[in-house]
């Protein structure tokens, strides 16, 4: 994975991807939805997709992090100041 | 905006979930205590099968006594904290007890078990230099004491040393001290830790280990030491807490450790200072207990085997559990209505387990968790399993039409 320079809207799309077995009402996923919100995920089950995000980059995200992180367009950032301090 | 909003979604989901279930299965009063495993709730006799009495210790003639006796020798509370006012030589007394039947030096009581893990975590470690890594299903406490610890907080994957292994290689030279926290059972699946292969991973990075032995305190290991003893590492667990309000029948909590720095959490750990100390009852009634597990494994040997029975008749009905036999012995049900539907229909039949719906579970699972007493009766046991077999068949029933 490393080497590969993945642009803000792969990791986007990467954070869709593993979301969307979450999304159990169908909604369109934007760089504005609210995670906990709008997609009615639980707080637990966020922690657990960020795990997948963890294990995916290769990069630990930590739950004060997260805690901040309302929508999805924050936690896209927040991967990618993460990347960019861990690497 | 109210203050109230954001309780709405949850208040919703429960009323739903309610209006389909005769009872209300957080809010079950026990009108009479029949012993440790009977009460009476709504006139009918029900076999209690949640609580975290493993040992059934809670009406021990030796407990009742030394905790009659310490009220009337001194007093109903203390009404001062552990730093000030609130230690009594039994305090102090019940301390040099754990420590040597835990076998560390060192060891410190807290009002509840919740504020031992609380106290030990948000002292030790602190931001911005500490790191703390938690196993994801540690218990709230654990993610509270961090909280109020304020240091960055890390999860890795449940029960797998490797995810631990990667996250602490991850760190940068900047981190300071780093605390590995984990349980030695969890409480809800009722699964154990790996706790050796842990302590080589957390030892190998330099990392201190904090082993919560609440649920496994006097129930495995030899000497009913947890699992660290069963693991052979009791001796490389840097911070070991636990609980009275389990197998030691009371309330109040402790962590013992080797290291002689644990006394500096008496002047720092905020959960330790500002809070009134167990009253002498409580601690009279732990002590007691303590006693008792020391000299006696009769309690521990009728618990397995009363697991094993459990466990191998869930087995035979069909139900998917949690964990091997174990003192939690916990089944998957298919979704929160279908979990609601059981845990009444096990009330009807006089038993009462405990309902844990997401996102209080792992994996956001709907489960009935049951849990063992070395107290429960051949009597209890067989209402208990005609209470499974009758919901077996209302489930393949339903299953079948559906």
């Amino acid at each position: 994975m490393s080497g590969i320079q993945e642009d803000d809207d792969l990791v986007f799309h990467k954070i869709c991807a593993l979301l969307e077995p979450l999304n159990e009402k169908g909604v369109k996923m934007t760089r504005d939805t609210d995670i906990i919100a709008d997609l009615e995920i639980d707080s637990v089950s966020l922690l657990d997709v960020v795990m997948d995000i963890e294990d995916n980059y290769d990069i630990s995200i930590p739950v004060n992090t997260i805690s901040e992180i309302k929508t999805i367009g924050e936690l896209v950032d927040a991967i990618h100041e993460i990347k960019k301090e861990q690497s | 905006m109210s203050l109230f909003d954001k309780f709405e979604p949850t208040a919703k989901l429960l009323q739903s979930l309610l209006e389909a279930s005769p009872r209300d299965p957080f809010s079950v009063k026990m009108d009479e205590m029949k012993g440790p495993t009977r009460a009476i709730v709504e006139g009918q006799e029900i076999v209690l099968a949640g609580t975290n009495n493993y040992l059934g210790l809670t009406y021990d003639e030796g407990a009742v006594e030394a905790a009659v006796e310490a009220v009337k020798e001194s007093g109903t509370g203390t009404t001062g904290s552990r730093f000030a006012n609130g230690t009594y030589s039994a305090h102090r007394q019940l301390e040099e007890d754990l420590a040597k039947f835990l076998g560390y030096k060192y060891c410190m009581v807290f009002s509840t078990g919740y504020q031992a893990n609380l106290g030990a975590i948000s002292a030790l470690a602190t931001a911005p230099h500490d790191v703390i890594l938690i196993d994801a299903d540690c218990h709230a406490c654990i993610y509270d004491g961090c909280q109020l610890s304020g240091a960055e907080t890390i999860r890795f994957r449940h029960n797998d040393p490797e995810s631990l292994d990667k996250r602490l290689s991850r760190l940068g030279p900047e981190v300071k001290g780093k605390l590995v926290c984990l349980e030695g059972m969890y409480s809800m699946f009722g699964d154990v830790a790996p706790v050796k292969e842990f302590v080589e991973v957390a030892h190998k990075h330099g990392a201190y280990v904090l082993l919560d032995e609440a649920h496994s305190f006097g129930v495995f290991g030899e000497n009913g030491q947890g699992v660290c003893e069963a693991e052979g590492v009791r001796d490389q667990v840097d911070f070991y807490t636990g609980t009275f309000s389990k197998s030691l029948a009371s309330i109040g909590g402790f962590v013992a450790s080797n290291h002689p720095q644990l006394e500096y959490l008496r002047f720092s750990s905020r959960p330790y200072m500002f809070t009134a100390s167990p009253s002498p009852s409580n601690i009279a009634a732990a002590s007691a207990a303590l006693k008792r597990i020391s000299s006696d494994n009769s309690m521990r040997e009728n618990l397995w085997k009363n697991a094993k029975r459990i466990h191998e008749a869930f087995t035979q009905l069909g139900f998917e559990t949690c964990a091997p036999v174990g003192p939690v012995i916990a089944v998957k049900l298919a979704n929160k209505e279908q979990a609601f539907m059981a845990w009444n229909v096990l009330m009807e039949h006089g038993v009462y387990v405990n309902l844990a719906i997401p996102p209080g579970t792992p994996n956001a699972t709907s489960i009935l968790r049951l849990s063992v007493s070395a107290a429960h009766t051949d009597d209890d046991l067989d209402i208990v399993v005609s209470a499974y077999t009758a919901l077996s068949q209302i489930l393949s029933k339903q299953a079948q039409e559906a």
